[in-house]
């Protein structure tokens, strides 16, 4: 066989790329986490690190989110970048304090003395059976906390070119993994051997459509698809647009989609009462209010947790069932 | 008092290697403590002072006798009741000397009144500034919060193999914080070099240490973590400067991080609002035991007996024991009251900022 067969890289191992070649990049850079460094992550993200660059800059820390949010922080203050991670993002909350009163305000408090080039990243979602401590998508409340950037990639040529922008930027990064896609087959691509990045505050349109737009992120992506796939025997062709980056978000891309469209159904997994589905709602409404044919719809979690066993989670979570439902109802409005 | 893991003795108390300007120049700086205190009180009655005053008065050994154990390049995180710290901090420098590991009297002052030239440019009140450049990490009201960052401060300080401390200050209160527990927890499994000063000063806002902490010295929680945890009289500030020097030169040796406790007195309310309840919910037999040993008169007396200060010098500027209403311009040194006048009437004719600068810096471009 003189044809080498191409490498393909799963969403997990695009993720550890990223790390990994930053982290070569950067001998100031480190890594601190959950079992990090002898274990090698929860899910395997950061296996081989330590052995690579040492005990020291791929640390195990304790089980203590305040102190591991704190200890990024005072890393940053001396000019170090950090990548922080969060066992499960739903254990995001134990560090809430230092996130949102102290490593999201840094560089607006000290009147942009000091930036703060932390990423504090975690596996996050549903519709994996993880119940309620192991199922977040939290999202909404660092969302809701300026001086933060929020990204949630869905593929993995994203997962590692948003990654390495994240941890190349100045400012705190939220990074939400999607743990249900760290290791799809379908996912698995190709990735460029050269450095490359995908630049924070870029949606992106995944498919093209004229009747109806579809707006998501992360694993709701996967469902859009199968709706766009059923809107097509119905004769609709769904436009089908990936956020990418909730904050800063990129507004121009969702709004000229809807001057083409003239409906739009957002969709997202986490609950619906000021949830990020609400915010797009909202900036559709000030925005492109005159283009629209039909009101602007979301498809949400219900405003319950993340219940345990298949029946109670798919009850609450978005299905592709209620997503194509909900853009019949807006199409046939 | 020595709790948890114990230091090694020694013969010579740091103390005793410090000269007689040295031995001044800590008497001059309690003395600078207490009239920035008492000159904040009058600058707020005439209304220039933005927000609530934190007094640090009858603490000013804690900070003092800390900070001169200090190097210029090591860190500190002062908090609400530390303002001196932000100007005493490597004030042995040179009190006018802009290299100096310090924040300037001008820049404080700056701050106090919320005008433009203060660290941070007025974006956040009182104590809540600090410099990358001099050493000082920012705190945010979340108390204990900043022995995380200290942590990780004190951590990249390591790694890049140098020999610098990292101080942070706290109130007796929040040693119950999870913050505390985690950072120094977290300190001592890596052996970082950083002190945890506490400010035993027995109240935190209104209630008594002794309703929050199960155990008769805050100190005592070094146990659980097999660290030095120290009590020193924090009405002493030879007493605080030497423990902490002991502590800052095992941190600087690679031991690891310690606690040390100065017990002291709050003398007024948690902040000047507090004043009028907490003369209700403090018994005044508790107030008046707590402020019998002021940090000036205890100083002075040391200086007297060791023949460092002249019968003659000894009763020059009486400022012990006296509130703010009490003490005049004559018991202070002119040095102290000028340097005050100096950043006050800076900060007079500083501005303030322009409005749209509150939508700016929340991210970096």
């Amino acid at each position: 066989m003189s044809v080498e067969q191409a490498v393909k890289t799963n969403y997990l191992n695009a993720l550890k790329q990223a790390i990994d070649e930053e982290m070569a990049a950067d001998s100031e850079m480190i890594c601190i986490g959950e079992d990090i460094a002898n274990l090698g992550g929860a899910f395997g993200v950061t296996e081989g690190l330590v052995d690579k660059y040492g005990k020291w800059r791929v640390q195990d820390m304790p089980i203590a989110e305040e102190c591991i949010v704190g200890t990024a922080v005072g890393a940053a203050l001396t000019g170090r970048r950090v990548m922080a991670e969060m066992q499960f993002i739903d254990f995001i909350s134990c560090g809430f304090d230092q996130i949102v009163n102290n490593l999201a305000t840094f560089h607006y408090r000290t009147a942009g003395e000091v930036p703060m080039p932390v990423v504090l990243r975690g596996p996050a979602g549903g519709y994996g059976g993880g119940a309620l401590y192991h199922s977040q998508m939290n999202e909404g409340w660092f969302c809701h906390s300026p001086g933060l950037k929020v990204v949630c990639p869905s593929t993995s040529y994203d997962a590692k070119g948003l990654l390495k922008a994240a941890l190349r930027d100045p400012n705190p990064v939220i990074f939400y993994e999607i743990k249900e896609l760290y290791r799809r087959k379908d996912l698995e691509e190709e990735l460029p051997t050269t450095d490359y990045i995908v630049p924070l505050g870029k949606a992106t349109v995944r498919r093209s459509g004229e009747h109806i737009t579809l707006v998501s992120y992360g694993q709701n992506m996967y469902h859009c698809y199968q709706v766009a796939d059923m809107l097509a025997k119905d004769g609709y062709s769904a436009e089908v647009i990936d956020i990418r980056t909730l904050v800063p978000l990129d507004e121009q891309t969702i709004m000229d989609s809807i001057k083409k469209t003239s409906r739009v159904v957002v969709v997202n997994e986490a609950p619906r009462t000021c949830g990020f589905a609400g915010e797009v709602l909202a900036r559709v409404c000030e925005n492109a209010f005159e283009y629209l044919d039909a009101p602007p719809a979301r498809c949400t979690r219900l405003d319950t947790p993340v219940p345990w066993v298949k029946p109670l989670e798919s009850f609450v979570l978005p299905s592709v069932e209620k997503i194509y439902n909900t853009c019949i109802r807006t199409l046939k409005y | 008092m020595s709790i948890g893991k114990k230091l090694t003795e020694t013969k010579k108390l740091p103390r005793h290697s410090l000269t007689r300007e040295d031995y001044l120049e800590i008497f001059k700086q309690l003395f600078l403590a207490r009239y920035f205190d008492i000159r904040l009180i009058k600058e707020k009655k005439r209304g220039r002072l933005r927000g609530t005053l934190y007094s640090s008065h009858n603490q000013e050994a804690v900070l003092v006798g800390t900070l001169y154990a200090l190097n210029p390049e090591d860190w500190i995180s002062p908090i609400h009741r530390d303002m001196p710290a932000f100007f005493l901090k490597d004030l042995k420098s040179g009190w006018n000397n802009p290299e100096r590991k310090g924040i300037s009297i001008e820049q404080i002052i700056c701050q106090v009144f919320g005008k433009v030239d203060a660290p941070g440019r007025a974006r956040d009140n009182w104590s809540h500034i600090g410099s990358r450049e001099k050493k000082i990490i920012h705190s945010t009201s979340m108390l204990a919060g900043t022995i995380p960052v200290a942590a990780g401060v004190a951590l990249s300080e390591k790694m890049r193999g140098s020999d610098t401390v990292v101080v942070t200050y706290n109130g007796e209160g929040s040693t119950a914080r999870g913050d505390f527990h985690e950072a120094i927890n977290y300190a001592a499994v890596k052996k970082l070099p950083m002190i945890t000063v506490i400010e035993n000063n027995m109240w935190a806002y209104g209630t008594h240490v002794s309703e929050v902490c199960n155990t008769p010295d805050v100190a005592d929680r070094a146990k659980g973590f097999d660290i030095p945890g120290i009590v020193a009289d924090g009405q002493d500030v030879f007493d605080v400067y030497d423990k902490m020097s002991q502590l800052v030169e095992y941190a600087r040796q690679g031991n690891g991080p310690s606690i040390l406790e100065c017990k002291t007195y709050r003398a007024y309310g948690h902040g000047d609002h507090d004043d009028n309840r907490a003369d209700k919910y403090r018994p005044s037999e508790d107030v008046n035991s707590g402020r019998s040993r002021d940090p000036l008169a205890v100083c002075r007396e040391y200086l007297v007996n060791e023949n460092i200060l002249g019968k003659d010098d000894a009763n020059l500027y009486m400022a012990d024991n006296k509130s703010a209403s009490q003490a005049s311009d004559e018991d202070f040194p002119e040095e102290v009251i000028n340097y005050l006048k100096q950043g006050v009437d800076f900060a007079i004719n500083s501005g303030l900022p322009e409005a749209e600068e509150g939508g700016m810096w929340v991210f970096k471009e």
